[in-house]
């Protein structure tokens, strides 16, 4: 039941707010009340009951919500991270605050769905749903030239999801499954013969992948950060509904992975490409805001390299690295947002020396920058880490191309702080506000609890990557063998998880060794 | 064929039927003596609920076992009839709430209108009802002979008495193709009933395959002018734009269920006996109509004319669940609801934006409405989200029903071309919403009121939310029951 609140009440305050009107003091205080209140819930997801009701009888569609792992540590951290983002907008955007506000938080309840949903026709009506807010905050609080990107971001996203309709709408009948929750399509979708899963993959390859998004598909992405609006929030949201690697964990995959082990190696060159095209793309911007858009692109190009590389631990460390950029790549929007706020520009070049009269604002700017970057102890780290490491054992050479782009965040990195904050100081600036270190400290906490703590998250999301790297295994593995004895395999500690994948087959009884040893 | 030993009149299932009538009749009389309309659209609403309120009866006698037909299978009263009655009693008391106001608005309040409205919605349930090729025929010219005159309602203008001129002309064109099917499908099976048609077919040693055949198509045809199937759908932008848009509400969505809900029962109890290239041709046509009405959508800068091929669109939509036969009735019964609703509301939100003489329909008027009349430009974004296909809301749910229906019956690439056109209609409909929340005005609007209006605004708007949220109350309702009761 707690997943249904999770997705209602960020919805009824949506309504509430956008019913108060135009006063600031509601929207602040709406909105704060809504994401505590939704956080709190949501630490009470993992291990709490779903809820699964008929929908529409007649067809097999039901309401089926339940807290799977990585679902639960998705929805946890995009709900920490929307705290923050709800506060900025409500104090930064001018005009209509309740209204931006409203949008949030419906974007929220949509993206709890998306996490949550066992069921693939709810789980398309909440992605589907998610894009209404975003378009709408987009267009109608957007920069100068929105409408343009309002137009590219639509085309993608809406010609890719329905797409991925027409492959959600064939799979149960072809199949004949049942019902449309995942259960019952996971035990039908083997009847499908390899050349229909293929076509079917394929179509929700489409739709996923320009949600990753991956390149040649990501061209939205830039025109989309862009030009939102300039306190950030509205990017923190498009950045938490990069949801296509989850819907290539929670669903593509397992559920047709003879499609997977066609299109999966296309997918996963797609991937490394979009890894180091999007680093060597950061390096060339002077708006910050594109910068952060190429330099998050490629952290997804990393995401998708854990994720069609099929091996446990890629598995595992790409759905970390989806949860902790919502922290950093969300921080550093807003850090942007902040920024702005102060010299009404996103052109590096009219920063400066802003570290001299603004020493804290530089130093939380740092701390969000390195766990972007990928340092060691915070965040993004355990998940960049695994997810190259992972692909890495099945597809050696991708995992080291892949790894470029992480030599290139650190040029695009130092490049974006020393531009904003050291040099030459061409005007003294304000020191970081009261509001702003309200904002940061949420995300400052999150990016802490992830970095130091990560094997509790990391487990969470095993127990759902085991039953998915399973079948995906059958699709690889020449010796059926090895499949039998994957759920037999005693599931990993929590902190074995670096040791038994750091080195392939040391360990006879390391979990992943069926994966390893079949190839 | 032969009749029952007594005829078996069961007049509860004409009440909902007389009840219109009655009502239209006494109304008529009752004009004689009224300057305006204002005291018949009440008369005509009372009637409405009490025909409504007769069909809640006969709906709860029919799931309580109660003989759904009358004159031999000729009348019949089973779920998709009785169901679709709703969609019809719903689109005709929406179109009377939103011509209330705009018929003064307009200089157009003669008391007759009301009336007309209610014989038109009688014949479209006849229509509903129809177990016979006779019963269909007079429900359908009930229904037209009514909307004939309603669209030509403004007099002097061009337009309208161009929309009138023509709808009647196709119209009339429409009727006598159906009769000829009529006639060739007589000769061939000695009968009119759709049951007995088909037990005639499956008979052994049935001689006329080709000619029943014939007369199957031209019967399509007939209904296909009504239904706006591509190619017989040019009339419908013409009649849509010219008609007052009340009129055009009410044709939009009370025309269109009748049609659809004669075509779908007979491609589900009829076409299947018939060979096989009838159904194909029908495919080919709604194929045809889906990438036709979208793409002309496309090119349209006035907002009725847009929404008059995106109604054609809609035909195509429709016409995917007919293809599925037996297993789209609930389909078509479902969207049918959801599209009245939508329908009728994008039709009243417009109706406040442009000018009493209709002209005014231009995507600019709508520019800057999310900041002048917040309230309206919202309900119009879900009405044109809902058309779109997007979820949660109604359209949606109606899309994932045709197409679940047309790929279950093995019209996959139809499904294709649907959803594929269905991104092509989201780029008119979204550009409604662009133009509302993006764009300033560039000159001062009038701003019209109504809050008859506004109330079949909000209940279309209500419905069409909770039709998204919670699509299993009416599909449990449409689904349940004596499906097709002129299939033996």
């Amino acid at each position: 039941m707690i997943a249904l609140f999770v997705v209602l009440v960020p919805v009824v305050f949506a309504v509430v707010t956008g019913l108060a009107g135009s006063r600031r003091v509601a929207a602040v205080g709406f909105g704060l009340v809504s994401t505590l209140t939704t956080f709190v819930l949501t630490l009470f997801l993992p291990g709490s009951a779903g809820i699964s009701t008929p929908w529409i009888p007649g067809l097999g569609v039901t309401f089926t919500l339940e807290p799977t792992g990585a679902g639960s540590v998705l929805t946890i951290v995009a709900a920490l991270a929307m705290i923050p983002t709800a506060l900025m907008a409500a104090r930064r955007v001018e005009e209509g605050p309740g209204a931006f506000v409203a949008l949030l938080l419906l974007m929220q309840g949509a993206l709890a769905g998306i996490f949550l949903a066992r069921d693939l026709v709810l789980f398309y009506v909440a992605w589907e749903a998610a894009l209404i807010p975003s378009m709408l905050m987009l267009g109608a609080f957007g920069r100068d030239r929105r409408r343009a990107a309002v137009l590219k971001y639509l085309v993608y996203a809406i010609g890719g999801s329905f797409v991925m309709l027409i492959s959600i709408l064939a799979i149960r009948p072809l199949s004949g499954a049942a019902s449309y929750r995942f259960a019952d399509l996971i035990a039908a979708t083997p009847n499908l013969a390899g050349a229909t899963q293929v076509w079917l993959f394929i179509g929700l390859a489409i739709g996923m992948a320009v949600k990753l998004p991956l390149w040649p598909l990501h061209n939205w992405l830039i025109d989309f950060n862009e030009q939102n609006h300039p306190s950030g929030a509205a990017d923190v949201a498009g950045t938490l509904y990069k949801v296509g690697g989850f819907g290539f964990f929670a669903w593509a995959i397992p559920l047709l992975p003879l499609g997977m082990e066609r299109i999966g190696p296309i997918l996963l060159g797609l991937s490394v490409f979009t890894a180091l095209y999007g680093a060597l793309a950061a390096v060339a911007q002077t708006d910050m805001k594109r910068l952060l858009a190429y330099a998050s692109l490629s952290h997804m190009g990393i995401v998708g390299v854990g994720i069609f590389g099929l091996h446990l631990a890629g598995l595992n460390g790409a759905i970390f690295l989806l949860a902790a950029q919502m922290l950093s790549t969300g921080g550093l929007f807003l850090v942007s947002g902040m920024l702005f706020a102060r010299r009404n520009s996103f052109d590096l070049d009219r920063y400066g020396g802003l570290a001299r009269s603004a020493p804290a604002l530089a130093a939380l700017s740092l701390f969000v920058l390195f766990t972007f970057i990928g340092v060691p102890g915070l965040a993004n780290f355990p998940g960049e880490f695994l997810s190259l490491l992972g692909a890495y054992q099945l597809h050696p050479w991708a995992a080291a191309l892949a790894t470029l782009s992480v030599i290139v965040a650190g040029v695009y990195g130092v490049n974006f702080f020393q531009r904003l904050y050291q040099g030459e100081e061409r005007e003294p600036t304000r020191e970081i506000g009261a509001l702003e270190v309200f904002a940061l400290i949420p995300l400052v906490a999150g990016i802490l609890w992830l970095g130091i703590f990560p094997s509790p998250q990391l487990s969470r999301i095993e127990a759902q990557s085991q039953l998915i790297a399973a079948p995906a295994a059958t699709a690889t593995a020449e010796a059926s063998s090895a499949l039998a004895s994957v759920p037999a395999a005693p599931p990993a500690r929590p902190g074995d998880l670096l040791a038994p994948s750091a080195v392939p087959g040391e360990g006879p009884v390391a979990p992943d060794a069926p994966l390893g040893g079949s190839r | 064929m032969s009749f029952p030993p007594a005829i078996d009149f069961h007049w509860v299932n004409f009440g909902p039927v007389l009840a219109l009538l009655i009502t239209a009749a006494i109304t008529t009389l009752f004009a004689l003596f009224q300057r305006g309309g204002r005291s018949t659209a009440w008369l005509a609403m009372i009637g409405v609920a009490v025909a409504a309120a007769l069909n809640v009866n006969l709906f709860m006698l029919h799931r309580a076992g109660a003989a759904g037909s009358s004159f031999g299978l000729r009348f019949l009263a089973d779920t998709p009839a009785l169901s679709l009655d709703f969609v019809i009693l719903l689109g005709t008391v929406l179109a009377i709430l939103v011509s209330y106001d705009y018929l003064q608005r307009s200089d157009l309040d003669h008391p007759e209108y009301y009336p007309l409205i209610l014989y038109s919605a009688t014949g479209a349930m006849v229509m509903v009802a129809a177990g016979d090729l006779i019963t269909l025929l007079l429900g359908l010219e009930i229904m037209s002979l009514a909307v004939y005159v309603l669209s030509s309602w403004r007099q002097g203008a061009n337009e309208s008495e161009e929309a009138g001129m023509k709808y009647f002309l196709l119209g009339a064109f429409g009727s006598a193709i159906l009769i000829y099917g009529t006639a060739l499908t007589y000769g061939a099976t000695g009968s009119f009933v759709y049951a007995d048609i088909v037990s005639a077919m499956s008979a052994p040693g049935f001689a006329a395959p080709l000619l029943v055949t014939l007369g199957g198509a031209l019967v399509l045809v007939g209904l296909a002018f009504k239904a706006s199937i591509a190619p017989f759908h040019q009339w419908a932008p013409d009649a849509y734009t010219g008609a007052p848009t009340s009129v055009t509400t009410f044709m939009s969505v009370v025309i269109k269920t009748a049609a659809f809900a004669a075509l779908v029962r007979i491609a589900a109890t009829v076409f299947p006996g018939m060979e096989p290239w009838l159904m194909t041709t029908l495919s080919v046509l709604v194929g045809l109509t889906l990438v036709i009405g979208n793409l002309a959508a496309l090119l349209q800068t006035g907002v009725k004319r847009m929404l008059a091929y995106s109604a054609v669109a809609h035909a195509g939509y429709l016409g995917l669940a007919v293809l599925a036969g037996p297993h789209g009735v609930r389909a078509v019964a479902w969207y049918l609801a959801a599209y009245t609703l939508m329908n009728v509301g994008a039709f009243a939100v417009l109706m406040l934006v442009s000018d009493a003489n209709d002209r005014g329909d231009e995507l600019e008027r709508f520019a800057g409405l999310g900041r002048r009349r917040p309230a309206l430009a919202f309900a119009m974004t879900l009405f044109m989200l809902s058309l779109g296909g997007i979820p949660p809301l109604a359209g949606f749910m109606g899309k994932i029903l045709v197409f679940q229906a047309a790929i279950a019956s093995g019209y996959t690439v139809l499904a294709v071309i649907g959803i594929i056109t269905s991104v092509v209609a989201l780029v008119y409909y979204f550009r409604v919403i662009t133009y509302m929340y993006f764009r300033e005005p560039e000159y001062e609007l009038p701003a019209y009121r109504s809050s008859a209006a506004q109330v079949a605004i909000w209940a279309a708007a209500l419905g069409t939310v909770l039709m998204g949220l919670l699509p299993g109350w009416w599909y449990g309702l449409v689904s349940s029951g004596q499906q097709l009761l002129a299939r033996l």
